[in-house]
């Protein structure tokens, strides 16, 4: 893809990355495994822009956290919290309502001259 | 054993934190950089490469570790760059030639040849420019940091007035340096005096002015200022203003004129050295006191006239 358009991408995707978080996390997940999971689904993000925003969206309170110390290794777990549900669905209803509004762009296509 | 990479990468990001984050960032860090070298290695790639792999994607620690810890990344935000550039620019309008004028009229007065008059006055005025950017700009880095929501926001108020002519930032400038002026030359004179006499100075206007009169004068000139800065606050003349303006001319005028018309504007000792050259006109005195009646009228109705023609000017607009 050309890089010339990179900027403006990467403003439309900023946001997104919140929205999949909070979904994903509603089933308890760490740090790499939700990097996978992001991935996997489509969302390509940095892991030096995941790891910090897991801990602001902590602080915020949308999410909780836990260690497990099961495993090999001890994981920080987190989870998605009743606030942090309330958010991940204002924000999915606003998707929706962006995805109606730009789909009605292509179907009517009427030039801005017309009233 | 030596410290890995690893460990060095995690030392360099967590050491800037709060301490109460410290110890949970970095187990934390640890176990995702573990689970993201296993990925790796889990491929078939070799340890080593797999572990700088992983560190040179996370990046530099510093962009981290301020993302951890929501540090801006910028020394002014767009929060507050256009307040403190604002009150910069007014600064800069004010504080330089206030430093310039304030020093060159205190090396004057106390009696420092030309040169280092010029060279204290320019050297001062520069380092107070260079202070006062330093530590207005450290204020607002100082907000940035604390977060504080000192901005107000942006109304239609704001906006600039349509500025009519002698009510602009250059009229202003004018009249604040002119008041200025004005007051050196009256500290100049009564204070070094222009003319000396036997290594004395003599000044032109009588020292017996002071206090009251003096202070008078002072005053006069202090408040002419402040109206200024009321044109310039308002963006135009008004009645009020043009009413001020008039009371200010009058009071000048009969402040001078009292003082001309019983003698006592000008110093009596600095007449009688003027007389004292041979070959004066024995009129001078009488000639002297009739010139400046009239230039003082003169330039007063003009200064009344000119506020009360800018107010009706303004009004029609």
């Amino acid at each position: 893809m050309s890089e010339e358009f990179d900027p403006h991408l990467q403003e439309l995707r900023r946001g997104t990355i919140v929205l999949a978080c909070l979904q994903l996390l509603r089933t308890p997940g760490y740090g790499y495994g939700l990097l996978e999971s992001l991935e996997r689904h489509g969302f390509a993000t940095d892991a030096n822009t995941l790891y910090p925003l897991l801990r602001r969206l902590e602080k915020q309170g949308y999410l909780t956290s836990a260690w497990n110390t099961e495993d090999a290794r001890p994981r920080k777990f987190y989870r998605t919290s009743a606030d942090g549900i309330r958010l991940a669905d204002v924000l999915h209803a606003e998707w929706r309502a962006l995805t109606a509004a730009i789909t009605s762009l292509a179907d009517a296509p009427t030039s801005p001259e017309e009233h | 054993m030596t410290t890995t990479l690893t460990q060095r990468y995690i030392d360099a990001t967590v050491s800037s934190l709060p301490p109460d984050l410290q110890s949970d960032v970095r187990d934390e860090l640890e176990g995702s950089i573990a689970d993201a070298v296993a990925a790796r290695t889990d491929q078939g790639e070799d340890p080593d490469g797999a572990e700088k792999a992983v560190l040179t994607e996370l990046g530099d620690p510093a962009i981290l570790a301020a993302g951890y810890a929501d540090r801006p990344l910028h020394l002014l935000g767009p929060r507050y760059f256009l307040t403190w550039w604002r009150l910069l620019k007014l600064l800069l309008w004010i504080v330089p030639a206030c430093a310039l004028f304030g020093v060159g009229l205190a090396q004057a007065l106390m009696g420092a040849d030309v040169g280092t008059i010029i060279g204290e006055a320019i050297a001062t005025s520069l380092s107070a420019t260079v202070h006062l950017v330093f530590w207005t700009t450290l204020v607002f880095v100082v907000l940035e940091r604390a977060g504080s929501e000192t901005c107000s926001e942006w109304s239609l108020d704001q906006l600039p007035e349509a500025r009519e002519t002698g009510a602009g930032r250059s009229d202003l400038i004018a009249s604040l340096v002119f008041a200025a002026l004005l007051l050196g030359a009256l500290a100049w004179d009564q204070l070094r005096g222009y003319v000396h006499v036997d290594g004395q100075g003599l000044a032109i206007l009588n020292p017996d002015l002071w206090p009251w009169a003096m202070l008078g004068l002072i005053a006069l000139i202090l408040l002419e200022a402040a109206l200024a800065v009321a044109v310039y606050a308002q963006g135009r003349w008004s009645t009020a203003l043009a009413v001020v303006n008039t009371a200010l001319s009058v009071l000048f005028m009969s402040w001078s004129l009292t003082l001309i018309g019983n003698d006592l504007l000008l110093n009596p000792a600095f007449m009688d050295h003027v007389l004292s050259d041979p070959g004066t006109d024995e009129e001078l005195p009488r000639v002297l006191a009739t010139a400046m009646t009239a230039g003082i009228i003169i330039i007063s109705v003009w200064d009344i006239v000119d506020g009360w023609r800018k107010a009706s000017r303004d009004r029609v607009r």
